[in-house]
């Protein structure tokens, strides 16, 4: 029956063809796949796609190195200390669910560089998901094991790196994919209002002066993207953590 | 001359077969029994044997592959079967009350009907102070009581029990095999009962079906000459002894046999 | 005791923009952001271009759960559906829905339609994976109990399924209505003329910093009620869960 899943996509693009050929469709909205493939490939060949491609991809990564290791800090005393979680609680209330784009002129304010106010705000929401599923992971935490591993001597730090991380490392994990994904959102409409590359300011420009074929193919790109980052991550996941399975269930 | 009696369950011949990998996965292989009514009969087996599995082609849950079962059914409308899960398997969402009435409730038995007869089975059951409280709110013994009054609400020809106290420490099964056997005692039912325990099945059965390690096959069916009504002081009498001894002999084979497979297998 | 941590915070800030530490051009104090909003709320211009984004929110929202929740089901419930849908769902759920919004401008013009549709987007494809979630996670016993105790087709649906699936639906719709509220936010902020994240948009290209923290913490205080609020209404819808956790 998996044949649908197959025949699905390819009837549509093919009727979509089809449509845009023979007028049904207006092709200077909706540009024929073909057509569309060809501008992606041009992007391709003339280096305009990798440039904007890459600064994005290269944001995506600062957004996770800055977000990562101050979550994982901050959830991790979240999740052993009850007075800190109590804390930091009312805080985070507050805070996390503003969407992050709103950020962006308050924390331009206090960095001068263009760069860094935008990685940043896109650092804002892994940051609180990680911050909460490590928490999470911590809680969860079988009492019996930590009693286990105090026993046989595991104290301090080697208590820290031994179980504690290992033990949580799938919710941290958990985190950092929904996180990715909301990351994504604020650096993409980030890009839009205030960069002049990355794949979203392409975007946002060859909608400006109606290149629509190359907003497609930028479209097609970010989609790819998104793609490419939700596999890579599962990828990551299958070889760094064996033995869990997701625990997508637990998370926000 | 026609028999003047036809059992209760008539299990002839059933095999089920699993798809998957190749050929599939052969579970029950020609399993012939018969329940008379009134009859307590337990199934016993090494785990993975398909005990469950026979339980739930009884249950019309899961089609066998050849073979057919037959149930007797006396009173008209009323269900065949009614099933008490492993591990309790309650509705989380609705209350004790509710979920006891659940199966009178499907067949469209008027409300005030269904809720006298379910507070009826509560009270049967001891847990009349509880009809309003929720699945989580119970101790494990509780909720496998709320399952077995599910299963007694709905009045079925022949009640099915997948190793319903599996799950509870040895104290609460103790106490809960008591209240089995007075239950039984006081509605007769035909009852077909899936344990791995000889114990267990010797406290509760009439007979013992023993089924062979995988693909399960009936090994050989023991009659339990033990009198009724049945304590708990007949595990300490000299005929239990010997019957745990003789049966689990058989079942020891099975057992080792499983144990064998699964090493092979896992070469 | 449980708000030391942010009144500390908001003193510290406090001080340290009254002694310019801190620019009070780019960070006013607390108490002119306090003040500011109260003249704002009281002024009116607030309200309005909250009750716009709110507006824009409940459409798309509804655009979103009234299809999303029974394309979800029908997925889980029907193979073939799954089949069909599911290629789709791979490629466009992790696609950052704003990327939609130049294509929706061009195909239905600059305007609300194509506005309010990049939050409906956002929030349908949330709502349709967690409800599918939640039907291929179903503990499979229950439905054998249904069958057993003669719950079959509609009533089946009802009286098992849906109960079963209820939580992983509810928090699909809270998860939508959040990344809707994202979306609708990232498109005022980008390109409408409207709503709050417009205005903070505005008031931060005039660089009028009280009246743009103002907005800023509006929003913020919008998004605690939206939490509080859909929080209390999962704990009520589920008293029969044992708990709910920190979500």
């Amino acid at each position: 029956m998996s044949w649908i899943a197959v025949a699905s996509p390819l009837l549509l693009l093919v009727g979509w063809e089809i449509a845009s050929a023979t007028g049904l469709l207006r092709a200077v909205f909706f540009p024929r796949p073909t057509t569309v493939a060809e501008h992606f490939l041009r992007l391709v060949v003339d280096g305009s796609l990798p440039h904007h491609g890459g600064v994005t991809v290269m944001r995506v990564a600062w957004t996770v190195l800055l977000a990562t290791p101050p979550a994982v800090a901050v959830g991790l005393a979240m999740g052993i200390s009850r007075r800190t979680r109590e804390g930091l609680d009312p805080l985070f209330a507050v805070i996390y669910p503003i969407p992050s784009v709103l950020f962006l002129p308050l924390i331009s304010f206090l960095l001068r560089s263009a760069e860094a106010a935008l990685v940043v705000t896109g650092a804002i929401t892994p940051f609180f998901l990680v911050a909460y599923t490590t928490m999470t992971g911590v809680q969860q935490l079988d009492r019996t094991v930590l009693e286990a591993a105090t026993h046989y001597g595991a104290r301090g730090w080697r208590l820290f790196l031994k179980v504690l991380l290992p033990g949580t490392l799938p919710f941290i994990f958990t985190g950092l994919r929904l996180g990715l994904g909301y990351a994504l959102i604020v650096l993409i409409a980030v890009e839009m209002v205030s960069a002049r590359d990355g794949l979203g300011a392409l975007l946002w420009l060859s909608w400006g002066i109606l290149k629509v074929e190359e907003m497609y193919a930028a479209l097609v790109a970010i989609a790819l993207l998104g793609a490419f980052l939700t596999w890579g991550l599962g990828l990551l996941r299958a070889r760094l953590l064996p033995w869990v399975e997701d625990v997508a269930g637990t998370a926000r | 001359m026609p028999p003047l009696r036809s059992p209760k369950v008539l299990i002839r011949e059933v095999s089920v077969v699993f798809k998957g990998r190749g050929s599939g996965l052969l579970a029950l292989d020609r399993v012939s029994l018969e329940i008379e009514a009134g009859e307590f009969l337990c199934l016993v087996g090494p785990s993975g044997c398909g005990k469950s599995t026979l339980l739930r082609v009884c249950a019309g849950l899961i089609p066998q592959t050849s073979g057919e079962v037959t149930i007797q059914a006396d009173r008209p409308g009323a269900p065949l079967t009614a099933m008490v899960f492993q591990e309790h398997a309650l509705l989380p969402w609705r209350t004790v009350l509710d979920n006891v009435v659940f199966g009178p409730e499907n067949r469209g038995v008027p409300e005030a009907d269904r809720y006298a007869r379910g507070r009826e089975m509560l009270a049967l059951v001891g847990l009349t102070p509880f009809a309003g409280a929720y699945p989580h709110q119970l101790s494990g013994g509780m909720k496998q009581r709320v399952g077995i009054a599910r299963a007694l609400a709905n009045d079925p020809e022949v009640l099915l029990m997948d190793e319903p106290l599996a799950a509870l420490d040895a104290q609460t099964r103790t106490i809960m095999q008591e209240e089995l056997l007075r239950i039984w005692a006081e509605l007769g039912k035909t009852v077909i009962y899936v344990t791995h325990s000889i114990d267990e099945a010797l406290l509760l059965g009439d007979r013992i079906a023993l089924l062979t390690a995988r693909p399960g096959r009936l090994k050989q069916v023991f009659p339990v000459a033990l009198g009724r009504p049945r304590g708990l002081e007949v595990r300490a009498s000299p005929e239990f002894g010997a019957l745990v001894d003789k049966i689990w002999a058989e079942l020891r084979e099975e057992v080792l046999r499983t144990m064998r497979e699964e090493e092979g297998t896992r070469r | 005791m449980a708000l030391s941590i942010p009144l500390s915070l908001l003193v510290l800030w406090e001080v340290f923009s009254q002694t310019s530490i801190l620019s009070p051009r780019y960070f006013p104090p607390p108490t002119l952001v306090a003040a500011t909003l109260t003249r704002l709320l009281a002024g009116g211009d607030l309200w309005g271009e909250t009750l716009v984004t709110l507006n824009r929110l409940a459409i798309a929202f509804v655009l979103a759960a009234a299809p999303g929740v029974p394309a979800g089901l029908a997925m889980g419930l029907f193979r073939p559906v799954r089949y069909a849908i599911e290629p789709y769902l791979a490629l466009l759920y992790p696609l950052p829905k704003i990327a939609l919004l130049p294509l929706l401008l061009i195909v239905l013009g600059v305007g609300e339609k194509a506005f309010i549709l990049t939050g409906a987007i956002s929030a349908f494809f949330q709502i349709v994976i967690s409800t599918l979630g939640g039907v291929q996670t179903m503990d499979p016993r229950l439905l054998e109990v249904g069958r057993n105790y003669g719950a079959r087709g509609i009533a089946l649906f009802r009286k098992v399924i849906l109960p079963a699936t209820l939580p992983a639906i509810l928090t699909g719709l809270r998860l939508g209505l959040g990344l809707a509220l994202i979306a609708v936010i990232a498109v005022e902020f980008v390109t409408a003329k409207s709503g709050l994240g417009h205005l903070v948009f505005r008031y931060w290209q005039m660089l009028l910093t009280a009246e743009m923290f103002a907005a800023f913490v509006l929003v913020g205080l919008i998004g605690l009620a939206f939490t509080r609020g859909l929080r209390a209404l999962q704990r009520r819808t589920l008293a029969w869960k044992e708990e709910i956790g920190w979500q």
